[in-house]
């Protein structure tokens, strides 16, 4: 046989060989030392309210700025928003915002209301930028992850490590067989470390894989999931969207392909955990089919 | 076909679309949708023609319409979700999940979004904003892209896999999926993200599970596969590249003896396997609660290939 490389299959996910079967970086990166895991706490908190988004699809930017206050008093234990806003960044750096802009896209008030908190912290405006594509986390001292909630039909789930895609100069290859190497991005010596916070817009999710969404699987969940651990961030990310499925159904509707690529950012990338013992899952507001 | 001859009209309701369309092929294709690009072309897709239909307060409606190379293609697109309200366009009621449910289904509406399976076209029609205005105006375009088409049957290999194993053994129709891509096959059931089954356009290929209804009620499936390759040559390697990948700890047994009892049948960790060569076919049973039940499955799937005169 010409080619022997070991193939990443679903036998490996259900044994759980993945970072034994998964190969070599594409980006030509080594892979961490075993056992690695990032820095930080794997506490994720979702805060959640009826009113923030109603069923024709309007935000209420007031409701909005609530969660977002109680998202990071919460996540950072601090006593208001500036305190919450300067643990995480220093009043100095340029702090790029990463908002998703396809397929389920981040919410422009979303967006907003996080950059005007940051300015009401004492961030001023021009060090504060978009930081989605190519190269723009370069100029970057600190990123706030804003992905959009969202289940992908070639990774499984398509929310945080997904997010980070472009930085990588040539998402293509990761479309395919590479799709479990996404975790890989957040090592480049240009991201790893710089992510402060992870704020998953989850006002109106998307469930099933698409490629292109169906209104039937998009719910008001009229929330946002955060922390610092993007590994735990996607993982409660996921069982949310799990949950979803199953109740959509009536029955198990397992992700296909299954999100390999969170189970890898934790095992073979170092960037947290996805173990969902090991997260403290703390929520808040709105409890109705919160789907934990 | 061509969007000219579809006649879609000017004004829908309060919808008025521009004069021309936009026209997407495979060249642009990741610049209209992203990575979405790589489920039509994992089919035998021509080119797309985009149209917005705008309303000054209604929100907006898109009419996407997928030329494909042949119907099969158009109806691989359909196949990928059976959800959804069927819609009927002609004098005939709209299926049912019954035995004729992927033959006759030619169009299904939910939340907004219409898809449809007309001749070589497969259709996405979404408003933005459901209404019961905007939802008439999304069937009357539906109608409009099926009128004076022709409505050719369902791809030649679906209609091989047979509705029931036994009496307790019963396929999902409502699970069926046509395909010739293995990122497809991934979206359906994950098997690797290499192409370990050698994928092409050339390749036809369709998945469903077999149910099995205890008294308990708990159901047990197992996933069935059959793809067509262009000759047994392909199909022979083909096998033996899955078999390497998947299964490398096992010994292959790979012939082109339809007469014998000659699949392959293995425990693995989520259940057992089964697997045999057939001609230019190959047939694979995964997730089985026992051997018996791999046995029966693939048997069965094989007679059926043998009295269309095929897999010899």
């Amino acid at each position: 046989m010409k080619d022997k490389k070991p193939v990443l299959t679903r036998r490996d996910f259900i044994r759980g060989t993945i970072g034994v079967t998964l190969g070599a970086s594409i980006l030509g990166l080594p892979w961490p030392s075993g056992g690695a895991k990032a820095a930080g706490s794997s506490l994720v908190t979702i805060v959640r309210d009826k009113k923030a988004m109603d069923s024709a699809k309007n935000i209420d930017i007031t409701v909005l700025e609530k969660m977002l206050t109680e998202t990071l008093t919460k996540v950072t234990g601090q006593k208001n928003t500036k305190d919450a806003w300067l643990s995480l960044v220093k009043p100095n750096d340029v702090i790029g915002l990463v908002p998703t802009d396809h397929l389920n896209p981040t919410h422009d008030e979303v967006v907003h209301v996080v950059k005007n908190s940051l300015m009401d912290s004492g961030i001023p405006e021009d060090r504060i930028r978009d930081a989605q594509g190519p190269r723009n986390a370069k100029k970057c001292d600190a990123l706030i992850a804003i992905p959009g909630l969202k289940a992908h039909w070639l990774t499984g789930i398509g929310t945080v490590l997904k997010n980070y895609i472009m930085y990588s100069g040539s998402p293509s290859r990761y479309h395919q067989s590479n799709s479990a190497k996404l975790g890989e991005i957040w090592n480049l010596p240009f991201v790893k470390g710089k992510t402060k916070l992870v704020l998953v817009d989850s006002l109106y999710p998307l469930c099933d894989k698409g490629p292109q969404p169906d209104p039937r699987y998009l719910w008001n969940y009229n929330g946002f999931i955060a922390g610092t651990d993007p590994v735990a961030v996607e993982t409660v990310c996921l069982k949310i969207i799990t949950e979803k499925r199953k109740t959509i159904r009536g029955e198990p509707w397992p992700l296909s392909p299954p999100p390999i690529c969170v189970e890898a950012a934790d095992k073979v990338y170092g960037l947290g955990t996805s173990r969902i013992e090991q997260i403290q899952i703390k929520h808040y507001g709105w409890e109705e089919e919160l789907l934990l | 076909m061509n969007a000219g001859k579809l006649d879609l009209p000017k004004t829908v309701g309060v919808w008025n679309r521009p004069d021309s369309s936009r026209h997407i092929n495979s060249k642009n294709i990741f610049q209209y949708m992203n990575g979405a690009g790589e489920l039509y072309l994992g089919y035998r897709f021509r080119h797309l023609e985009v149209f917005d239909y705008t309303s000054p307060d209604q929100g907006n409606i898109l009419v996407e319409l997928y030329f494909m190379e042949n119907a099969d293609d158009a109806f691989g697109l359909l196949s990928l979700d059976w959800g959804g309200e069927p819609v009927s366009f002609g004098g005939t009621p709209a299926a049912t999940s019954n035995q004729f449910f992927t033959a006759s289904t030619r169009a299904l509406y939910g939340g907004g979004l219409m898809r449809l399976w007309s001749d070589d076209i497969y259709a996405r029609i979404m408003a933005e904003r459901e209404t019961p205005t905007s939802k008439d105006a999304v069937f009357a375009l539906g109608k409009a892209i099926a009128a004076n088409t022709q409505q050719p049957p369902e791809p030649a290999l679906v209609k091989i896999l047979p509705l029931e194993i036994d009496a307790v053994w019963k396929l999902r129709v409502d699970r069926l999926s046509f395909f010739r891509s293995h990122l497809v096959l991934n979206s359906i059931y994950y098997l690797s993200h290499e192409n370990i089954l050698d994928f092409d356009l050339l390749t036809e290929a369709v998945s469903a599970p077999y149910e099995h209804i205890s008294n308990s009620g708990d159901p047990k499936r197992s996933q069935f596969l059959l793809v067509q390759y262009e000759n047994p040559e392909r199909a022979r390697q083909a096998l033996n590249r899955f078999h390497d990948a998947y299964l490398p700890e096992y010994k292959k047994i790979i012939t082109a003896d339809t007469d014998a009892d000659n699949q392959s049948l293995l425990k693995l960790e989520d259940g057992w396997l089964a697997y045999k060569l057939l001609g230019k076919y190959i047939a694979i049973v995964f997730e089985c609660p026992d051997p018996e039940s791999a046995k029966v499955i693939l048997k069965k799937n094989e007679s059926n290939l043998l009295k269309k005169g095929e897999g010899s």
